[in-house]
C-alpha cells in the first residue's frame, strides 16, 4: 500500500485561486537579516482576502451566536468550518442536499475546512492511526469504523469549502518517539497523494498539503520538499497547536518558532502559507516575521464566552468585580462596534455592562465575541498595512511593549524567534 | 411628571371594548396600541444584541426588572446606582446600553415572577436577584426610580405569587398597596417645591388581582386624590381590566398577567388591554419553536381549531428543508436563512438558533398587533378574534428539544424537592475539570449508529 509515486505519475493539480504577492520586508542599512513577513492578496471562489489574515472558527456552521451579516460587519471574509462537526451535524447527505455550507449558513464569503483528523484523534479515546486510515469505535455503540483520507476530501467535497485540507496522521509534536514521527511525516505525505486523486472538484476547492514532523527539523525539512513538490495551490505547517500542549512549548520553548522558519525557508514563494491552530496575538505576530500568511484559533471566540476581553495590553477578564461598576468601553479607542460610542454609530457597551451579562445571558458573550473577533482582524489589518509600508519590526516593536508593558518582560522565546529575523526587541 | 400623552383614538374611552390608542412620551417613539412590550432579562433581551436589535426588529417598548440590576443592595450599591447621568438622561438606559428612542418600562420584578418562600411584609416586597432571595423595601424602590429614570414605572404592589391568598391577606393586600401608591406618587411628584427634583418616570399605579368589591377604595383614590400623579395603570390579571373605575378609563393599561396562548392576548385586548407583556415569545425561541399564526385568519369551512400555533424546528423532518420557517414572512430569518439551518443549529446547540427564532417570533408578534389594531378600526375585531379561535389549536406546541442553560432567576419555582433546572454537565469543580468540561461539550458526538454513519459516508465500518 502507498508506494510512493513518481512526481509524474502524479495527477495534475489545478487550482481555483490566485496568489499575489505585494510586499516584502527589505533590507535596512542596520540589519543583515530581514524578516520574512510578506502582504499578499489571495483570489478564492468567494472573494479575495487580504494575507496575512486571521480566520474565526465557526465550528459547527456558525460562529457562537453571530449572524453571517454581523461577522461579515466585523470584516471577516474566510472563516473556518470543521469538517468532523459536519459531517456528524447535519451529516453528508444533509450538505449534499443543502448545497454545501455557503448555503447552509447564509455565508458568501470563503469558507476553509479542516480534514477530521485532528479532532478524530484528539478528541476521541481509542483512535488508532493505520496506513488505511483513522481507526475509532464509534461514539454511539462502539462499533469500530474507519476515517481514510478518500471519506474526508470526500465529505469536504460536499461542504463545498473553499480551501479544504488533506487528512494527516496527526500525532502529537512533542512526542519524543522519533520513530513514530518519521513514520506520521511519510504517512502524510502518501495520505497527500491519496487525497489529490480522491478531490473531485480541484477547479473550484484548494486542497492544502500539511507538513508534518513535530520539532524535528530534518523530518520537517524533508516533508517540506516533498509537499511542496506535489504543487498543491496552498501549503500548511501542522502539529503546532496541540490544544494544550500548545501553551508548554509556544510559550516557553524557541524550538518552533525556528521550526516554523524552517519550513517557510523551503516553501515556493508563490503560495500562501497557512500555519493551522495558531493562535494568540502574540504568535502571530511572532509567525508573521517568519513568514507565514494564515491562521486560526478558536480562542478569541471561546475566551469571549468566559468574559475574557482581549486588549492590546493583554486578556482582561470582565468577570472580574472590579469591572462592576467600570463604565469605560472594554477597549478605549477601539474601532469595534461594541466599542464605539452610540454617537459614532456603535453601541456604547461598557465593562460594567459585559460584568452584569457574563456567563448569564448569551447577548454577554456575542458582544464580547465580536469585540475579541474585531480585534484579531484588526490586528490583521495593522500588521498588513505596517508590511506594505515597510515598517514591520518597528511595529512588532511597538506591538510588544505595549503587550508585555517593558522590553524586559517579554518572554525570552518571542525575543529569540525575532532575533533570528533581525528585529532585536532588547535594543534601545 | 412629565408630559404623557395617551389618546384613545377608537372607540369611546369608558367603554371596554378592544380600542386602538397611541401612547406619546417626549423623546421616544410613539407607541401604537394595543402593542406589546418585550421582556428583558437582566437588561437584554434575550439573545439579541443591541444591532440586531436595531437592524432586524421592531423591537420599541422594553420592560425592565429592577430585581435583575440589584444583587447584594442595600448592603452593596448595585452598580447600576453608581452610573453617572446628565439629568436629562436614563441611567437605566445607559447602563443597559440602549438606544435613546425606545421606552423603558421598569417594574421591580420580572415577567412572570419567581415565586419566593419568603412572604412579603408590610414595608417590603420578596424579589429574587441572581444571587438569591432578598426584599426590595418601598422606600428603596422610590429612591430606585428617582436614579435609575425609567419612562415608565410600574408601582409596587403587594402581591401573592404562586399560591392562593386568603380573606384576610387580601385585605392586607389592598392596604399595602394603596400605602404604597399614595408614598410613592407623594414623594416623586407631589410636595415638589423646585419642579427639577419632580421625577422624570411617570406612574403605572398597579390594579390588584382581586374583586372589585374588595380594592373599592384603592380604586376610587386612584380616580381621585392620586388621579393627577398616575399616568396608567398596570393589571396583572385580564378580569382585572373590566373592574377599571370610569373616571381612570382613559389610562392607558399595562398587563402582566404573562398570556400563554395569542387567544389569551387577544381576550386581554378584547378588554381594553393597551400594553401587553408577552412571555410565551421568548419561551418559543428558547424551545425551538417558530411561531406560526396571523391576525385575522381566513375563515375556511370546517375550520377546526386545528391549526398549529407554531412549528417544532427541533424535528429533524426540516433537515434539509430550504424553505423559510413560515412561507412568505418577510423577517430577517425567514428571508436570509431557512429551516435546514434553525434545525441544524438547534440541534448543533448552536447559540444562533435562539437569535433566530427570537427575531422571527417577535416579528410573527409585531404583525399580529398590527393586524389587530387595524381591526379595530375597521370595526372587524370580533369576527377576526372568532375566526382565530376557530383556525388555531388552543395551545403552543410542545416543546421537544433542549432550550439554552436555565438560571435560578428563569425558573419557576415548583417548590420543595423540584428537579434540578439543568443536567449536569461534570460533577468536579476544580478549574481544570471545568475547562476540560468546556472542551468536550464542543465535541458532537454521533447520536447514530455505526450504519448510520456508514451510509452517511462519515466512515466506513471497520472489519
Amino acid at each position: 500500500m502507498a508506494a510512493k509515486m513518481s512526481v509524474a505519475a502524479r495527477k495534475q493539480m489545478p487550482s481555483a485561486l490566485t496568489f499575489d504577492l505585494l510586499a516584502k520586508c527589505s533590507q535596512t542599512l542596520l540589519t543583515v537579516q530581514v524578516t520574512k513577513a510578506r502582504a499578499s492578496t489571495l483570489h478564492l471562489p468567494h472573494g479575495s482576502v487580504p494575507l496575512p489574515i486571521f480566520m474565526p472558527v465557526a465550528t459547527q456552521a456558525s460562529l457562537k451566536g453571530l449572524t453571517p451579516e454581523q461577522l461579515a460587519q466585523i470584516g471577516c471574509k474566510l472563516c473556518l468550518n470543521n469538517t468532523y462537526h459536519l459531517g456528524l451535524k447535519p451529516g453528508q447527505a444533509v450538505l449534499e442536499q443543502v448545497g454545501g455550507a455557503h448555503r447552509l449558513q447564509g455565508w458568501d464569503k470563503n469558507i476553509l475546512t479542516d480534514s477530521g483528523g485532528f479532532q478524530m484523534v484528539s478528541l476521541l479515546k481509542l483512535a488508532n492511526v493505520t496506513e488505511e486510515g483513522v481507526r475509532f469505535l464509534s461514539p454511539h455503540d462502539g462499533t469500530p469504523m474507519l476515517l481514510t483520507p478518500e471519506h474526508s476530501i470526500s465529505l469536504q467535497n460536499s461542504i463545498g469549502s473553499d480551501i479544504i485540507m488533506q487528512l494527516d496522521d496527526v500525532i502529537v509534536t512533542t512526542s519524543p518517539d522519533r520513530e513514530r514521527m518519521k513514520q506520521a511525516m511519510e504517512r502524510s505525505i502518501r495520505w497527500l497523494d491519496r487525497c489529490i486523486d480522491a478531490h473531485k472538484y480541484p477547479e473550484r476547492q484548494n486542497l492544502f498539503c500539511i507538513i508534518q514532523g513535530g520539532l524535528d527539523l530534518d523530518l520537517r525539512r524533508k516533508c517540506s520538499v516533498e509537499m511542496a513538490a506535489r504543487d498543491t495551490p496552498g501549503i500548511a505547517i501542522g502539529g503546532l497547536s496541540g490544544g494544550e500542549a500548545k501553551d508548554e512549548f509556544c510559550k516557553v520553548s524557541v524550538i518552533p518558532t525556528s521550526m516554523v522558519d524552517t519550513c517557510t525557508g523551503l516553501l515556493p514563494e508563490n503560495k500562501p502559507r497557512y500555519i493551522m491552530g495558531v493562535g494568540y496575538p502574540e504568535d502571530i505576530v511572532v509567525s508573521v516575521a517568519l513568514g507565514a500568511d494564515m491562521f486560526d484559533c478558536v480562542w478569541p471566540t471561546r475566551t469571549a464566552r468566559f468574559g475574557n476581553a482581549i486588549t492590546p495590553s493583554g486578556t482582561v477578564n470582565l468577570r472580574h468585580a472590579t469591572y462592576a461598576d467600570d463604565f469605560s468601553p472594554i477597549v478605549d479607542g477601539c474601532t469595534c462596534i461594541c466599542c464605539r460610542p452610540i454617537q459614532q454609530g456603535g453601541l456604547g457597551i461598557t465593562r460594567a455592562y459585559i460584568y452584569h451579562l457574563a456567563a448569564k445571558e448569551t447577548v454577554g458573550a456575542h458582544l464580547l465575541t465580536m469585540h475579541n473577533v474585531h480585534y484579531l482582524l484588526s490586528l490583521m489589518d495593522s500588521i498588513r498595512a505596517a508590511i506594505l509600508e515597510d515598517r514591520y519590526p518597528a511595529f512588532v516593536r511597538d506591538f510588544f511593549n505595549r503587550l508585555y508593558g517593558s522590553a524586559s518582560k517579554i518572554p525570552i522565546w518571542v525575543v529569540n524567534a525575532l532575533n533570528g529575523v533581525g528585529i532585536d526587541l532588547l535594543a534601545e | 411628571m412629565r408630559n404623557t400623552m395617551f389618546n384613545v383614538l377608537h372607540p369611546a374611552p369608558a367603554v371596554f371594548a378592544p380600542r386602538v390608542g397611541m401612547f406619546v412620551l417626549p423623546g421616544r417613539k410613539p407607541v401604537h396600541t394595543p402593542h406589546y412590550l418585550s421582556l428583558t432579562s437582566r437588561g437584554a433581551v434575550p439573545h439579541l444584541t443591541q444591532d440586531v436589535m436595531r437592524d432586524y426588529t421592531s423591537i420599541d417598548s422594553l420592560y425592565i426588572a429592577l430585581e435583575d440590576f440589584i444583587e447584594k443592595a442595600p448592603d452593596d450599591v448595585p452598580p447600576l446606582y453608581k452610573m453617572q447621568a446628565e439629568a436629562h438622561e436614563s441611567t437605566l438606559r445607559k447602563f443597559t446600553c440602549l438606544p435613546e428612542d425606545i421606552l423603558l418600562v421598569m417594574g421591580p420584578r420580572r415577567v412572570p415572577p419567581v415565586f419566593t418562600p419568603m412572604p412579603n411584609t408590610g414595608t417590603a416586597i420578596s424579589i429574587l436577584t441572581s444571587v438569591g432571595f432578598r426584599k426590595l423595601e418601598a422606600e428603596d424602590y422610590i429612591e430606585a426610580v428617582r436614579k435609575v429614570r425609567p419612562d415608565i414605572v410600574v408601582g409596587l404592589a403587594d402581591l401573592v405569587v404562586g399560591l392562593q391568598s386568603g380573606i384576610k391577606r387580601r385585605e392586607k393586600m389592598v392596604d399595602r398597596t394603596h400605602a404604597y401608591t399614595r408614598d410613592a406618587t407623594k414623594q416623586l411628584y407631589g410636595d415638589v417645591g423646585e419642579p427639577e427634583s419632580e421625577s422624570s418616570a411617570v406612574y403605572f399605579a398597579p390594579v390588584l388581582p382581586l374583586e372589585n368589591t374588595q380594592q373599592m377604595l384603592y380604586l376610587d383614590d386612584l380616580g381621585d386624590e392620586l388621579r393627577e400623579h398616575i399616568s396608567g395603570l398596570a393589571v396583572y390579571e385580564a378580569s382585572s381590566l373590566a373592574i377599571v373605575p370610569d373616571k381612570i378609563g382613559c389610562l392607558p393599561r399595562l398587563t402582566l398577567s404573562g398570556p400563554k396562548t395569542p387567544h389569551e392576548i387577544l381576550r386581554e385586548i378584547s378588554l381594553g388591554a393597551d400594553l401587553i407583556t408577552i412571555p410565551f415569545v421568548g419561551m418559543a425561541s428558547d424551545g425551538g419553536i417558530a411561531l406560526d399564526f396571523i391576525f385575522a385568519p381566513p375563515l375556511e369551512d370546517g375550520s377546526s381549531a386545528s391549526k398549529p400555533l407554531g412549528i417544532d424546528m427541533w424535528s429533524p423532518i426540516y433537515a434539509a428543508d430550504l424553505s423559510p420557517l413560515v412561507q412568505g414572512c418577510e423577517c430577517y430569518t425567514c428571508t436570509k436563512h431557512h429551516r435546514a439551518y434553525i434545525q441544524h443549529l438547534l440541534s448543533a446547540k448552536e447559540m444562533l438558533a435562539w437569535t433566530l427564532l427570537q427575531i422571527h417570533n417577535h416579528h410573527t408578534i409585531d404583525c399580529f398587533f398590527a393586524a389587530v389594531r387595524d381591526s379595530i378600526e375597521a370595526g372587524t375585531f370580533t369576527e377576526g378574534f372568532l375566526a382565530f379561535e376557530q383556525t388555531y389549536q388552543p395551545s403552543l406546541p410542545q416543546q421537544t428539544g433542549q432550550g439554552p442553560r436555565r438560571r435560578g432567576y428563569h425558573a419557576q419555582a415548583s417548590g420543595p424537592g423540584e428537579p434540578k433546572l439543568n443536567s449536569s454537565s461534570y460533577d468536579q469543580l476544580d478549574d481544570a475539570a471545568e475547562k476540560y468540561a468546556e472542551a468536550q461539550s464542543f465535541v458532537p458526538t454521533p447520536d447514530v449508529s455505526a450504519e448510520e454513519l456508514q451510509i452517511s459516508g462519515f466512515a466506513v465500518k471497520d472489519t
